[in-house]
């Protein structure tokens, strides 16, 4: 696997990880069940991704700072061929392609960057 | 759906041969059957999401959980560990019953905060931890989710 496709794995990961913990749908499950501090939580998962965000390439963090900026989601699944940012079918050219995740690749359609899964 | 059904027999691990909280993520993750790069990142993410706080709720019981892109559907496993993981549990005593469960960030069913839950009011009954502990296969582990009627 391409080693930034990796890289906006994760982010992506941690990006999710903290909307689930602001916008409420598991806020109380982990403060009351795990004792997570929700406050040290965000902050921490906030300077991981700002951490790995460096990590990108310059290209490629331009482009993800373009989609991060407007959408929850900068990688999608692509899963059985069919991007699951904007449910539209990617080319079976690029599908094949980028199967292995070996390069950075970008939808055509709602330019979130897609993640190949097996 | 029920908890139960959402177990299979692959991903019950009754003797987890780990000795430390890190090697017992990596066998239970290694019990879902992803290639190895895609285990390496949901290790990973598990990792981060123990570095928030701990997963140990207590009377043994830990729920390592995270939603990562590396799964396309709900994934559980659980996996035993008699003599004890220091996992920094909220009560600082060892774990002896770890249920793994990870969730991709798109879900149709929505299952994930759910059977979390589930698991979670599982863990504080009472009479779970001794009867985690009396299991001799993976299939009676069903069979007490169902007689939870869980």
């Amino acid at each position: 696997m391409d080693q930034q496709l990796e890289l906006l794995l994760e982010i992506q990961d941690l990006r999710m990880q903290r909307r689930e913990l602001t916008d409420g749908s598991l806020t109380d499950l982990e403060a009351e069940v795990f004792d997570v501090k929700i406050e040290d939580a965000i902050q921490s998962l906030d300077e991981k991704v700002e951490e790995l965000e460096q990590r990108l390439g310059r290209g490629i963090r331009a482009r993800y700072r373009r989609i991060a900026d407007k959408a929850p989601r900068v990688v999608a699944p692509v899963i059985n061929g069919i991007c699951y940012g904007c449910f539209v079918a990617v080319s079976t050219a690029r599908a094949s392609e980028a199967d292995r995740n070996l390069r950075v690749e970008s939808c055509e359609y709602c330019g979130c960057f897609l993640y190949h899964v097996r | 759906m029920q908890l139960r059904e959402l177990f299979v027999p692959s991903a019950i691990n009754l003797d987890l041969a780990a000795e430390t909280k890190d090697e017992a993520l990596k066998e239970l993750v290694s019990c879902l059957g992803l290639d190895g790069k895609s285990e390496g990142i949901l290790y990973k993410m598990l990792k981060r999401r123990e570095n928030l706080g701990s997963t140990g709720i207590g009377r043994g019981i830990a729920i390592p959980h995270c939603r990562s892109l590396v799964v396309t559907r709900l994934r559980v496993a659980f996996g035993r560990k008699l003599s004890g993981l220091d996992f920094k549990a909220i009560d600082e005593k060892p774990v002896r019953y770890v249920f793994l469960i990870v969730a991709p960030p798109l879900e149709v069913s929505n299952q994930y905060l759910p059977v979390l839950g589930k698991i979670a009011q599982f863990g504080k009954e009472a009479d779970v931890p001794e009867s985690l502990a009396e299991l001799s296969s993976p299939e009676q582990f069903i069979e007490l989710l169902e007689a939870k009627d869980l």
